[in-house]
């Protein structure tokens, strides 16, 4: 019998040998050396080929193609959210602070318990300041406002502008934090 | 209609569901750019067509057909991505047709050469061998070859990919085996 063909070698180790040529295949085999070394290579070959050798793909692709799809923008519920926590906060902030300068939150707790009033004003205390600097900020910054456009906006509204401005620049960052939290 | 895993998260992306895209690209991220990345042999190529096939895959999932295979219909994009890509830069995926290097500085460049020679090498080095010498092939037997091996397809769904005949298909990945078998040999490393 002839020797098999590269081919025939193949199609016998795929199984896709009718019987007949598949048992002439075989038998040959037994008895040809020279075909059974091929047969021993091709059949290592596709042993190898069947399990690819894995390349694991950088992060960065994941990252950059939902990025690009999916860009953080905020919506405009969570905006609104934002905005107005952020608005009720500085009103309560100056109402605190102007408080604070009657003095008469400080002499409320004062009048009802000496012994633990001291951490709770200070507390009061520290938070007016802060308030009060930002307040005053604001107030700087409606003047400037004042004197160069001949607008007057009042500090609570540039308060609220920069707020909403502060809101929307930092919100992709807030919300990407948040996704890393959540997992 | 019975639909499959793919086509379940192909309806819910369709339905806005964005976590389910990440889904789908983190089940096929490893198959697109392992074939991506052996067909043109260059990481950052390879990173950008991979980048580039998710987004496109994106842009045009409306037109999907669901009576095909999820997966023939993306490797067929991503087939034709890497195939434009390698007609524009021919010159730079080269093959065993005008390569120089021999598999031997292959393997001396790869540190593959064990204490006793060549014909030491473990079995797990054989592997990493015979995979270099498949992205070494010219393009045509290439492609074939991961299309079957990488990603599994059967040859009727690489005719589908490819545009060619089935039976271009198989004598074109039997012509591949030989040409691999005759490199290894060549070499000494199947004793």
């Amino acid at each position: 019998m002839e020797c098999l063909t590269n081919t025939k070698i193949q199609d016998y180790i795929e199984g896709t040998l009718n019987s007949v040529e598949s048992a002439m295949a075989r038998d040959h085999l037994i008895v040809c050396p020279a075909c059974k070394k091929k047969y021993n290579e091709y059949e290592t070959l596709e042993k190898h080929l069947l399990q690819p050798v894995e390349i694991i793909p950088p992060a960065i692709i994941e990252r950059r193609v939902l990025a690009e799809l999916f860009p953080l923008l905020p919506s405009y519920t969570s905006i609104f959210a934002l905005v107005a926590a952020s608005f009720v906060l500085l009103v309560t902030g100056i109402y605190i602070y102007f408080d604070f300068a009657n003095n008469s939150i400080i002499q409320a707790i004062q009048l009802t318990t000496n012994t633990t009033s001291n951490w709770l004003a200070t507390l009061i205390k520290v938070i007016s300041a802060v308030f009060s600097g930002v307040y005053t900020i604001f107030e700087a910054m409606n003047r400037v406002l004042k004197l160069l456009l001949k607008i007057n906006l009042g500090a609570e509204i540039i308060g609220l502008t920069v707020f909403v401005l502060f809101t929307l620049l930092f919100y992709p960052i807030f919300k990407l934090a948040f996704r890393k939290l959540k997992g | 209609m019975i639909m499959d895993e793919d086509q379940v998260l192909i309806k819910k992306i369709l339905g806005g569901k964005k976590s389910s895209f990440e889904e789908l690209m983190k089940k096929y991220n490893k198959k697109i750019f392992g074939f991506i990345y052996r067909m043109v042999r260059n990481e950052e190529v390879a990173i950008e067509l991979t980048q580039d096939f998710f987004i496109k895959i994106y842009g045009v999932m409306s037109r999907y057909n669901f009576e095909y295979k999820f997966s023939t219909w993306a490797y067929r994009i991503c087939y034709n991505l890497v195939i434009d890509y390698i007609r524009k830069n021919q010159a730079q995926v080269d093959s065993l047709d005008d390569d120089a290097i021999t598999q031997k500085q292959l393997l001396e460049s790869e540190n593959y050469v064990s204490e006793d020679g060549f014909e030491c090498l473990a079995r797990e080095e054989l592997h990493h061998y015979i995979w270099k010498v498949v992205d070494n092939i010219p393009v045509k037997y290439r492609e074939l070859v991961l299309l079957r091996y990488l990603q599994g397809l059967k040859y009727d769904e690489i005719a589908l990919v490819t545009d060619l005949p089935v039976g271009t298909v198989k004598n074109r990945i039997f012509k591949a085996k030989e040409i691999l078998r005759t490199e290894i040999e060549k070499d000494g490393m199947f004793n």
